[in-house]
């Protein structure tokens, strides 16, 4: 190695370090700044001294009190209904979408481009517009306030068919000769799908599993409007809110904060061990929009 | 045969009828919907209880009770009131929203009389729209005033504004007054400043128009006097009274936040009512609202379960309820009995709500848009920059308020002079717009009225005109001389108006 | 802008070619709408000459038909049986029987009942022996509209339901004709699982997308011509009617009584900041996103799965919590102010949420702290694809990283998620979250907020329709009003980058 190749060498790998350390420094300050919000809401809800907001972060006693009276409150039972409709949402939105994607990206029949059109304008209207409508609806059928849950559900399963996209991206990744082969060797559709595509497709399955089993824990608008006045049949969401209130703010703010840790944890594990089929899943649909 | 049949018939069912009424009927068991506050959802639910083992005519209620804070009661409402609860407390600030969507029963004519002779006689009135009563009085404690640190403020600056501005920013302390909501803002153009803004309702909660007079001198005064709160560092918006927790010295706030001001400033809290703010060497005390808040039953298709619920909602609103609610919760009855007992009447809290009452306006039924137009008064006139901008404020908020009315340019209003027509809250006025009117006539001494059409209704709102003496309608035909409409007798008439003459019908 | 050769193109500098490629962009939009409108104007013509095909060929089956077909045309499914294919037979049979029923028992009353929305509306009498008012109930114009668009939506599946039967019996006759034979019902059902599996797999999925999405929808949009409002639900309070464009013409109408601002121009001013936020809120996420997932990615830094679990962690919390809390953290007396002023940095408090510019700027900032561990995600995958040698050659020919990242990253990055950008634009205009629970429109433009409900600077078209749909006088009918022009700005958008993006038209040749 000559003297001045061996330079530039150590130039590089001095630039290099020096680029790696402004990217810790970098990662570091964004790390902090992401999680900052998330330790204030954990630090309050250990905090006992009062329960309404305060303007300071460290709680001076610390406690469980806070945790001691949620699960003496409704929360336990808005808890159990989400988790009921996420299930069963993640269960049946999965299937619907999984029918959807897999047809719209395997078979070529007459009206399959005017469907995809189709339901691509239908996405162009803002879906708040509807949620009156629906709401008179399932109240024919029953499904409102105290039932909301079987309401919320079929709602959310109902439409779900129009989150094709991303699985579908994935499906057009895996090559068609595979299917062809599988046809020329007799096998009908059905057993194409059940035996070669579904087990090639782990991660979108999980991806579509994750994805439709965290919506239900965030919607606020829409459960309220289905649920509305009615303690048992409100998500958390609906029900934590709810403490917001002014005439409740004083009394449940801690309380508030110590549901928000509670409901943030099924949810942040499941994410922490399947994050990488999260990002398979993502990359290899999301890219066709 | 056949018609005495029928006689027969009639007078068995009339008796039969008679009987029914006399005896105890509405005995029966009834499935309900409730919806109270938070705070009282146990204690409510106990004196259902107490009311089914009590009362003597056989009722028994299974009650369905969900918490539902009193602002919240008419949104809820409003979404469904097929769905909604039988019997829930709400803000009377919500009263016409309730009313537009037909969510409030109207009381009866002995409920009424109830009423009137057991609850405090402003919540009376501010149940009272158009004549007709729409809720029982639950509260009369649904005012504002001042908690403040006595660390932080001396107690001999609590009635000046311009002191308490300068101490909270030499401690580096904020001044919580919500005047983004003109529930509170309001208050500078109540007190001593001296502007009013009734509105006149009617039965399906629209504003048939509205006494305001914001926009006047009085109205720049009341403005200038919140602009020197508005512009100082330490106006914070707010009334939780958890703001003293971050940094403020000065909440202020209603009766229901003193429990946890006393939690957290302990021996430090003051309370007191409003300052004055000083213009030109004049000091104008700030005023308030005084409200109410109310319990309503929902319209029924059976007048049985009508007439049971009246009697929950008397005895929920009654005078051992409402001291118990006192004792739990320091809320203030509306009962009379109730006000008229010694643990209430030393209740400091309530005193300072009732020493600010005195530079309150009774809280009476408003228009919703009214909440929408004057929410904005404070941030606009934060952005002013001069007494222009100012002014300019006040017309804006005029300007939305004659919008609001609906009042195009080519409706006429009726007045009708039975009740006299020099005071706006006597005066029946009837807004003409379609060209035709039906009116009730009532027997009085002048059955009479005039058509007019205001030069302009940009300033001329509903009511306020008649005060303001506005152009009438000529040409109303010969034997109208004082370009009046006078009736022969009383009754209930059309009368039309094609644009050129008048043309009036008894029907 | 005049299209230029590749010669000519490459003779230009740098800065020229930038200004050459911006300029194309725009030169190219007229001519993209133009051919977009052609294009729905083509898809108009050639339904009209469909509906004509279909109607000749119904008659000239008629005429050609045989006795079994002919039948067919009064009684569905006849042919089939008469031909051996009980089951489909019978499902004709069945739906027939079903219509016809419906339509008489209920269809019929809502159909007529249609054109007025309800005669008889609620009514209030004083019963003096119990000293109580009493309701009653009658027509429900919401009822009325709900049915009266259902019943439509069955008989249009009637009539094609009665087409296809048409079309089977021709199809039958011809198949006989040649001397084949007709497919049994077992053999129909197993082709359920197989040359016709699509169906099977899509009737679940669209059923439900018709009657919750696309029936609520159409339903809304006929709001938009009735006056229903918080006092005409249309049951309780009064029964609503049909009004005409009335809604179109409030919002669209620039005079305003009394000198207040017009709808038009606080839907002008509320759809300028709509597509400001969302042109900020897309490619700020973007490019920040791929910038962090790129720095996590990079040769030589360890942890990545630490740092991607951590910014991850703001998906996993639900918004309404996360969102709520940061919101109080930079009011005016949050923590992020009382820091700031303890720590001597400024004496007084920063407007966040009071000042119009900074409420805008932080919405967008905190907008960031949601959306770029998604981009990021996505990005991690993407980057990770790109080949390594790609890059390789380009460090051999003596490109520094920013080149790097101009002619390799970028460029690949851009045209895989070019759809991607649309649908997060898209989604940016509709996204009522953030919105809602950071500011709630918050601070409010006083100029803008009428009687009817407050609007402030940071508000969308979205949360405002909520506003407006939530709000004192409830009026629905504006808000889906709103909402058909929320569709009508999408929509526009999206053809235009329809037709300017190669990557979505051409979704065949990327698999």
């Amino acid at each position: 190695m000559s003297e001045s190749s061996m330079k530039r060498h150590m130039g590089l790998r001095a630039s290099r370090t020096l680029g790696n350390t402004l990217i810790y420094i970098l990662l570091i300050t964004i790390s902090a700044i992401w999680l900052i919000p998330f330790f204030c809401i954990v630090l309050q809800s250990f905090r006992v001294e009062s329960t309404w907001q305060v303007g300071y972060v460290m709680p001076k006693v610390w406690g469980l009190d806070n945790y001691r009276k949620l699960f003496s409150s409704d929360f336990t039972r808005w808890y159990t209904n989400t988790f009921i409709i996420s299930v069963f949402t993640a269960l049946f939105q999965t299937v619907i979408v999984l029918c959807m994607s897999y047809t719209l990206s395997r078979f070529r029949f007459k009206m399959r481009k005017p469907l995809m059109r189709f339901m691509l304008i239908l996405g162009f209207f803002p879906g708040m517009l509807t949620m009156i409508i629906l709401y008179r609806v399932l109240k024919d059928l029953g499904l409102t306030q105290a039932n909301a849950v079987p309401g919320l559900i079929l709602v959310y399963i109902a439409s779900s068919g129009m989150g094709y996209y991303v699985s579908k991206g994935f499906f057009d990744t895996i090559p068609k000769s595979l299917d062809e082969a599988a046809r020329v060797d007799g096998a009908t559709r059905f057993q194409v799908l059940k035996k070669i595509i579904l087990p090639l497709s782990k991660p979108i399955v999980i991806y579509t599993v994750l994805t439709a089993f965290m919506g239900p824990w965030g919607d606020y608008v829409f459960a309220r409007y289905i649920s509305f006045g009615a303690s048992a049949g409100m998500n958390v969401a609906v029900g934590l809110y709810n403490w917001l209130t002014p005439d409740q703010i004083n009394n449940n703010y801690t309380m508030f904060c110590a549901g928000g840790v509670l409901v943030a944890i099924p949810v942040t594990l499941l994410f922490l061990f399947l994050q990488k089929y999260y990002v398979e899943g993502v990359t290899g649909g999301a890219v066709k929009g | 045969m056949k018609k005495f049949l029928a006689i027969v018939l009639a007078a068995v069912m009339a008796l039969s009828m008679v009987s029914f009424a006399s005896a105890s009927s509405l005995a029966g068991e009834y499935e309900i919907k409730v919806w109270v506050a938070d705070a009282i959802v146990d204690l409510t639910e106990a004196q259902i209880k107490r009311f089914n083992e009590t009362n003597e005519d056989g009722i028994t209620f299974k009650a369905t009770i969900e918490k539902m804070g009193e602002g919240d009661a008419a949104s809820n409402m409003v979404q469904d009131v097929e769905a909604g609860a039988d019997i829930y407390c709400f803000a009377q600030d919500q009263l016409s929203r309730l009313l537009t969507a037909k969510a409030l029963a109207k009381l009866g004519t002995k409920a009424a009389e109830f009423v009137t002779a057991n609850y405090d006689a402003d919540s009376a009135k501010s149940v009272t729209v158009d004549g007709t009563m729409y809720a029982y009085p639950l509260t009369a404690d649904n005012g504002y005033f001042m908690y403040y640190d006595k660390s932080v403020i001396p107690d001999e600056d609590v009635d000046s504004l311009e002191k308490l501005i300068e101490d909270c920013e030499k401690a580096g302390k904020y001044f919580s007054f919500d005047l983004k909501n003109v529930w509170y803002s309001a208050g500078f153009f109540f007190g001593d400043a001296g502007c009013t803004s009734t509105w006149v309702m009617d039965a399906d909660g629209n504003a048939k128009g509205v006494v305001d007079n914001f926009n006047s001198d009085k109205g720049l005064i009341a403005l200038k006097g919140m602009k020197k709160l508005l512009d100082s560092d330490c106006w914070n918006s707010s009334s939780e009274v958890s703001a003293f927790e971050s940094n403020s010295a000065i909440v202020v706030s209603g009766t229901w936040g003193s429990s946890t001001a006393k939690q957290i400033l302990g021996d430090n809290l003051g309370v007191a009512d409003l300052p004055s703010y000083d213009i030109d060497g004049t000091a104008y005390h700030i005023g308030s609202f005084f409200g109410f808040k109310l319990m309503g039953i929902k319209p029924q298709e059976d007048p049985v379960k009508n007439a049971a619920l009246n009697k929950l909602a008397q005895f929920l609103t009654g005078k051992e309820c409402s001291l118990e609610r006192h004792a739990s919760n320091g809320w203030g009855p509306a009962n009379l009995e109730a006000q008229a007992d010694e643990a209430v009447l030393n209740d400091p809290i309530l005193a300072a709500v009732y020493a600010q009452k005195a530079y309150g306006q009774v809280q009476l039924a408003i228009s919703g848009a009214w909440w929408n137009i004057g929410n904005v008064i404070a941030d606009e006139a934060k952005d002013a920059t001069d007494e222009e901008g100012l002014k300019q404020v006040l017309v804006n908020y005029e300007n939305k308020i004659n919008e609001s009315l609906k009042l195009d340019a080519n409706a006429l209003l009726f007045v009708g002079a039975w009740n006299g027509w020099n005071n706006a809250d006597e005066a029946d006025t009837y807004y003409f717009k379609d060209g035709a009117l039906t009116l009730d006539v009532p027997e009085s001494d002048y059955m009479g009225g005039r058509i007019v059409k205001p030069a302009d209704w940009g300033t001329d709102k509903g009511f306020a005109q008649v005060t303001t003496g506005a152009e009438l309608i000529k040409d109303l035909g010969a034997d109208n001389p004082d370009n009046n409409i006078v009736f022969a007798e009383p009754g209930n008439y059309t009368v039309t108006w094609d644009g050129t003459a008048i043309t009036i019908v008894k029907n | 802008m005049a299209q230029l050769s590749d010669l000519e193109y490459l003779k230009l500098s740098k800065g020229r070619r930038l200004g050459y490629k911006v300029g194309r962009f725009f030169a190219k939009i007229p001519q993209a709408t133009l051919n977009a409108f052609q294009r729905i104007g083509g898809a108009l013509k050639s339904g009209v000459t469909a509906i004509g095909r279909e109607a000749k060929d119904i008659v000239t089956t008629f005429v050609n038909g045989d006795w079994k077909t002919k039948l067919s045309y009064l009684v569905m499914g006849f042919g089939c049986l008469a031909r051996g294919q009980i089951l489909r037979g019978l499902l004709f049979l069945l739906f027939e029987i079903v219509f016809i029923g419906y339509m008489i028992l209920s269809g019929a009353y809502w159909l007529s009942m249609m054109p007025s929305l309800g005669k008889v509306g609620p009514t209030e009498t004083y019963d003096e022996i119990y000293d109580a008012y009493v309701h009653t109930y009658n027509d429900n114009s919401f009822q009325i509209l709900l049915y009266s668009v259902l019943t439509i939506f069955f008989i249009i599946a009637f009539i094609y339901t009665w087409r296809v039967n048409i079309r089977q019996n021709k199809e039958a006759e011809r198949i006989l004709a040649a001397g084949k034979r007709l497919k049994s019902s077992k053999e129909d059902l197993h082709s359920m699982v197989d040359e016709s599996f699509h169906k099977t797999l899509l009737s679940l999925p669209l059923t439900g997308i018709i009657i919750f999405t696309v029936l609520p929808l159409i339903f809304m949009i006929l709001v938009a011509f009735t006056n229903y409002d918080g006092a005409h639900d249309g049951y309780i309070s009064n029964l609503f009617h049909w009004v005409g464009l009335d809604n179109f013409n409030t919002l669209f109408s620039w005079k305003s009584a009394s000198g207040t601002q017009s709808y038009a121009a606080t839907f002008g001013e509320i759809l300028s900041w709509t597509l400001m936020w969302a042109f900020f809120a897309t490619f700020t996420n973007y490019f920040l996103g791929m910038f962090v997932a790129m720095a996590i990615n990079k040769k030589g830094i360890k942890g990545k799965k630490l740092w991607r679990t951590i910014l991850v962690m703001t998906i996993a919390i639900p918004q309404f919590i996360s969102l709520l809390y940061v919101s109080k953290m930079f009011a005016k007396d949050g923590i992020v102010n009382g820091a700031l002023m303890s720590l001597g940095w400024i004496d007084k408090a920063l407007p966040f949420w009071e000042d119009a510019t900074w409420a805008r700027v932080s919405v967008i900032l905190i907008n960031i702290w949601i959306g770029i561990p998604y981009l990021m995600l996505m990005a991690t995958g993407i980057l990770m694809n790109i080949p390594a040698d790609l890059y390789e050659s380009a460090r051999i020919d003596g490109a520094n990283p920013w080149q790097q990242y101009t002619k390799i990253t970028l460029p690949y990055m851009l045209f895989i998620t070019g759809p991607y950008l649309l649908t997060s634009f898209i989604g940016n205009i509709n996204n009522f979250n953030v919105i809602f629970l950071l500011t709630g429109g918050a601070p409010t433009n006083p100029a803008a907020s009428s009687a009817s409900g407050s609007v402030g600077y940071t508000d969308l078209l979205i949360t405002w329709l909520f506003k407006i749909s939530t709000g004192a006088e409830s009026k629905y009918y504006l808000a889906s009003v709103i909402g058909i022009m929320v569709f009508v700005v999408v929509s526009i958008i999206a053809l235009i980058v329809y037709n300017l993006l190669p990557s979505i038209k051409n979704e065949e040749d990327f698999q």
